[in-house]
């Protein structure tokens, strides 16, 4: 069974299409990323895999369990980090990691959040408020966060967007060791984080699918030197 | 459970937002005080029944911040995060209301603290007083979360304030809706504000006369402010 298996998934917003007949397979473990400009449809897309907005048509099974019938079953198994850095602004480190445990249900909370503390280094600002943390440190938290239930499948959306190269390349390390642990769902602009990190990437342009493949399959399939110049060349039908 | 976890958040959010305090605590606080200084005439202004209607222009503080709280919420992220955890429509509502209540109840010891050091009488008819005034306080916080489901962030604030002033002018806190007469007499009988303010004063009096149709129509509006408060909150985290 894998991951994620959509059939001409379509989200409509009025004339306008924003996912148009999405035909896309990821299978458990991997990292995958949604690659294509603004507007592509990538956040779209996540959010209706995510079951945050309906689709308009098509099918979309996550575990082999409908996004729309199933809801509730499939969030006990996903989780996401969104695109803004998605914490309570007031409470602290700490009591952000209560809360969205307690939003789970989650059975020994203590353990969970000393757990993540550890693995993602948050000792040093583990009472300091969201607010007053640094843009890396809130990225941190957020996917911290976003592992609270341990999910099978985790939606990454932007996750290293205006962070400074170091924060960054430790984001990248995390995002690494949950290789073949966890499905990866990642959305990125920058080329050179996608090729890196993904089993596979998928490139979308106004709305619909372009390209699926390895890294070296879309360098292939665009008869580019590199991957950013396939990408180009892929998001913009050849344009460039 | 989760609706419970949620009203933590909430009420911390609150609590570390002085502003909040301020306008719900301090503000009333202050008219029953100032008011008090001066022999104003008429029965609005008599300290049983001014400290009701304190209470009651309190809580329409609690329809402004519950209203910023929620429209916050919704142009986050965090509720983009919280919609795909296995939260409901219900327990998002459940937890803004039982994060406000425990204000409500603080205004309600505040304000009749006051009261009594500037004069009223201890009676039965305050502990009657402050057990319905909690009831009536979820009209005034499902109406907050029906205004931050409805508008962004920076609208909220605007619409909130013209939800105090309607409660501070139609319900009968400064002077008798019945001596304006016409429209506005009207309006303060569609609007369920002055029954919110009768019923207090009747239990503060511990005198149930007449009070039948104000509660009817607190009553109404409480439970269908709520329902459309779940059902739009709940729109809106799927839209």
């Amino acid at each position: 069974m894998s991951a994620i298996k959509t059939e001409g998934l379509t989200k409509r917003y009025g004339e306008k299409k924003a996912v148009d007949g999405l035909d896309l397979t990821v299978e458990k473990g991997e990292i995958f990323s949604l690659l294509g400009t603004n507007g592509a449809g990538k956040t779209t897309t996540v959010k209706m895999l995510s079951t945050l907005i309906g689709k308009t048509a098509g099918k979309a099974e996550i575990f082999g369990l409908d996004t729309e019938k199933d809801r509730q079953k499939i969030r006990q198994l996903i989780n996401i980090s969104p695109q803004e850095t998605a914490i309570a602004q007031n409470l602290t480190v700490r009591e952000n990691l209560e809360f969205m445990a307690g939003a789970y249900g989650i059975k020994n909370p203590a353990k969970k959040i000393e757990e993540l503390t550890e693995k993602f280094g948050l000792s040093p600002v583990l009472e300091q408020k969201g607010k007053t943390l640094s843009g890396g440190w809130q990225r941190k938290l957020s996917i911290a966060i976003a592992l609270i239930n341990e999910p099978k499948l985790l939606f990454l959306d932007e996750p290293t967007l205006g962070l400074d190269v170091i924060a960054r390349k430790e984001l990248w390390s995390v995002i690494e060791a949950m290789r073949g642990e966890v499905t990866v769902i990642l959305t990125t602009h920058y080329m050179e984080e996608a090729e890196k990190l993904s089993d596979r990437v998928a490139v979308m342009s106004s709305g619909k699918l372009r390209a699926m493949g390895t890294p070296q399959e879309i360098i292939k399939q665009s008869g580019k030197d590199n991957f950013e110049d396939a990408f180009v060349s892929l998001a913009t039908g050849g344009e460039f | 459970m989760r609706a419970l976890n949620f009203a933590k958040r909430n009420f911390k959010e609150i609590m570390r937002d002085p502003l909040s305090i301020i306008f719900a605590l301090i503000l009333p606080l202050f008219l029953l005080f100032i008011f008090q200084q001066f022999d104003i005439p008429g029965e609005a202004y008599k300290l049983e029944n001014f400290t009701p209607g304190i209470i009651v222009f309190g809580f329409s503080f609690l329809t402004l911040f519950t209203a910023t709280l929620v429209s916050k919420d919704r142009e986050s992220a965090l509720l983009s995060r919280l919609g795909v955890s296995p939260m409901r429509g219900s327990d998002y509502v459940l937890g803004y209301l039982l994060a406000v209540l425990p204000m409500a109840l603080m205004q309600n010891i505040l304000f009749f603290a006051a009261a009594l050091l500037l004069g009223l009488d201890f009676s039965a008819g305050i502990l009657l007083c402050a057990a319905l005034s909690l009831p009536i306080s979820l009209l005034f916080i499902g109406l907050g979360i029906l205004v931050g489901s409805c508008v962004g962030e920076r609208a909220s604030s605007g619409v909130g304030s013209i939800a105090v002033q309607l409660v501070a002018f139609t319900g009968g806190l400064y002077f008798d809706a019945s001596m304006m007469g016409g429209f506005f007499a009207t309006l303060c009988k569609i609007l369920p504000f002055s029954g919110t303010v009768d019923i207090l004063r009747g239990a503060l009096a511990q005198n149930a006369n007449g009070l039948l149709i104000p509660a009817l129509t607190v009553l109404i509006y409480t439970a269908a402010i709520l329902t459309a408060a779940v059902m739009l909150f709940t729109k809106r985290m799927r839209s």
